[in-house]
């Protein structure tokens, strides 16, 4: 049921993958407006935690809440409807090779059954945010590494989500495109949204004055604010 | 979803994976065309044998010197039965002229026999609706009990005959009817399978971009559909190919052929019939899917 609290919330969350322990005993909250980023090395947990709040996976113990929804208690034909108010900055992507930039980040509008018209002005903005205009017609495996992050970073924007999670955004890019991607992100923060980044990158939240959750071999370790 | 864009996914759908497409939509055809066909050969079967009935008559033979009431009252008896369409009377006189008549090639048969040996007797023509062997046989049964009636014959070969003919032709072609429009509805299940399955990935990322369902099953439906129609369509020019440049083309040489009737107002529905196999097939495939 909807209700009133945290953007996103984990109350003693875990999570097993065949008796190996992918999540155990998290309990964390992200305010509404909030930039947070969520480091660990590799294997930590770190993308199972982003699966649990876009509903790709559900937990084993513990509930999660996000933008007032209680996880554990949707039905399934409720699923997508939640996951329209999530943008997603997959690690691998997920971008359609066989679409052009335009279609792939149009996509993300075209499933929330938007008019074409309101599709082009929305696309267009966009691809104006990431600075990705001109590549419109470009095919996915035309574009570049920074690139291709780019148009994802539009398709998970384009529909205006109230949460936008971001998984190794920067794990492919150079330091300066990095860089550019993160200012991205604060832009798009200041318009109010809600932006959980997991990233083994320190350069991307060092001296960022938001709060960093750090995970270890699924367990949570703290929180700090660099 | 918008339906254009569903329709604009399907045709994608369609010319990438045009091979399996083409594959399915001529299987479908054969499976189609294969009905027709049998429908055909049937349809042709009861239109000949259609109007033999009319020419069928039951034959009810009378006591020797039965009085002029005594026979009115026999044929009011057997006039009152529902499956009777009509009574005609025949004088043991009137039989004899005819037998005459038909032997008078042959007059040896009669040498020798002066009195009239044939009894009078009564045609009686059927209803349409009371053909059938079983029928026919309980109705002579009956007309035999009639006080003054002394045999009743009738063709009971000739109409179990026709019987079968029309009743075996009728259960091959509808057993032959389900077994391949249950092989069409499995084409385009299996069709619509191996599609979901080659296109898995980019079903994955509608799911987390948030599509649902009826997002994720409606260019699969249409394509379903556009195989079905497009089989069922090929199987009606297929049809008509064949009146055109077979049955008519051979009814200049062989007379039987004129006889030959296309029904091409059912035939018409061809394609909505594939589009149904089609869809259904479609339907299965999705809801037996996890996704």
């Amino acid at each position: 049921m909807e209700s009133a609290g945290p953007m996103i919330h984990f109350q003693n969350v875990s999570k097993e993958y065949e008796s190996q322990t992918a999540l155990h005993d998290i309990t964390l909250s992200v305010e509404k407006g909030e930039m947070v980023f969520l480091t660990g090395p590799s294997g930590s947990g770190k993308t199972t935690l982003l699966k649990l709040i876009y509903l790709a996976e559900m937990p084993d113990h513990g509930s999660i809440t996000i933008a007032g929804w209680e996880a554990t208690e949707l039905r399934e034909s409720s699923i997508p409807f939640v996951r329209r108010n999530i943008g997603v900055v997959f690690q691998d992507f997920r971008l359609l090779d066989n679409r052009n930039v335009f279609e792939n980040v149009s996509l993300a509008l075209r499933i929330r059954g938007v008019g074409e018209r309101e599709i082009k002005t929305r696309v267009a903005d966009a691809l104006k945010t990431v600075n990705l205009r001109h590549k419109a017609d470009s095919y996915p495996r035309r574009l570049s590494g920074g690139e291709q992050q780019r148009v994802v970073i539009a398709r998970a924007i384009v529909a205006e989500p109230t949460v936008l999670l971001a998984d190794e955004p920067t794990g492919n890019l150079d330091p300066d495109t990095a860089h550019d991607v993160l200012r991205t992100f604060k832009d798009i923060h200041a318009k109010g949204t809600t932006i959980l980044i997991a990233t083994h990158n320190r350069e991307l939240y060092r001296n960022s004055g938001k709060r960093i959750f750090r995970l270890h071999a699924g367990s949570l370790l703290g929180e700090e604010v660099c | 979803m918008s339906a254009p864009y569903a329709f604009k996914l399907a045709l994608q759908s369609l010319m990438k994976d045009k091979w399996i497409n083409l594959l399915s939509m001529l299987t479908i055809f054969a499976g189609l065309f294969i009905i027709s066909l049998s429908f055909f050969i049937f349809y042709n079967i009861n239109e000949a044998t259609r109007n033999l009935p009319e020419k069928f008559s039951m034959v009810v033979y009378l006591e020797d010197n039965l009085s002029r009431e005594k026979v009115d009252g026999v044929i009011v008896a057997v006039r009152s039965r529902r499956e009777v369409a009509s009574v005609k009377f025949i004088s043991k006189e009137d039989a004899f002229k005819e037998l005459k008549s038909t032997l008078k090639n042959s007059p040896y048969v009669l040498e020798g026999i002066d009195d009239n040996p044939l009894p009078d007797s009564l045609e009686v023509k059927l209803r349409r609706d009371a053909m059938g062997s079983e029928p026919v046989l309980r109705l002579s049964e009956t007309i035999k009990k009639i006080t003054g009636v002394s045999e009743v014959d009738y063709g009971e070969k000739f109409l179990s005959t026709l019987h079968d003919i029309k009743n075996g032709v009728r259960t091959v072609g509808i057993i032959l009817a389900a077994i391949l429009s249950t092989g069409i509805v499995f084409v385009c299940y299996s069709t619509v399978k191996i599609l979901f399955y080659r296109r898995s990935d980019e079903i994955e990322t509608f799911k987390l971009l948030g599509a649902t369902k009826g997002f994720i099953r409606a260019p699969f439906i249409i394509e379903g559909a556009a195989i079905g129609t497009a089989g069922g369509l090929t199987s009606l020019v297929a049809m008509h190919l064949l009146q055109h440049l077979v049955v008519l083309k051979m009814a200049t040489s062989v007379p039987f052929f004129n006889s030959v009737l296309f029904p091409a107002n059912i035939f018409m529905f061809l394609p909505l019939i594939g589009t149904f196999l089609g869809i259904s097939g479609a339907a299965i495939a999705l809801g037996r899917l996890k996704y």
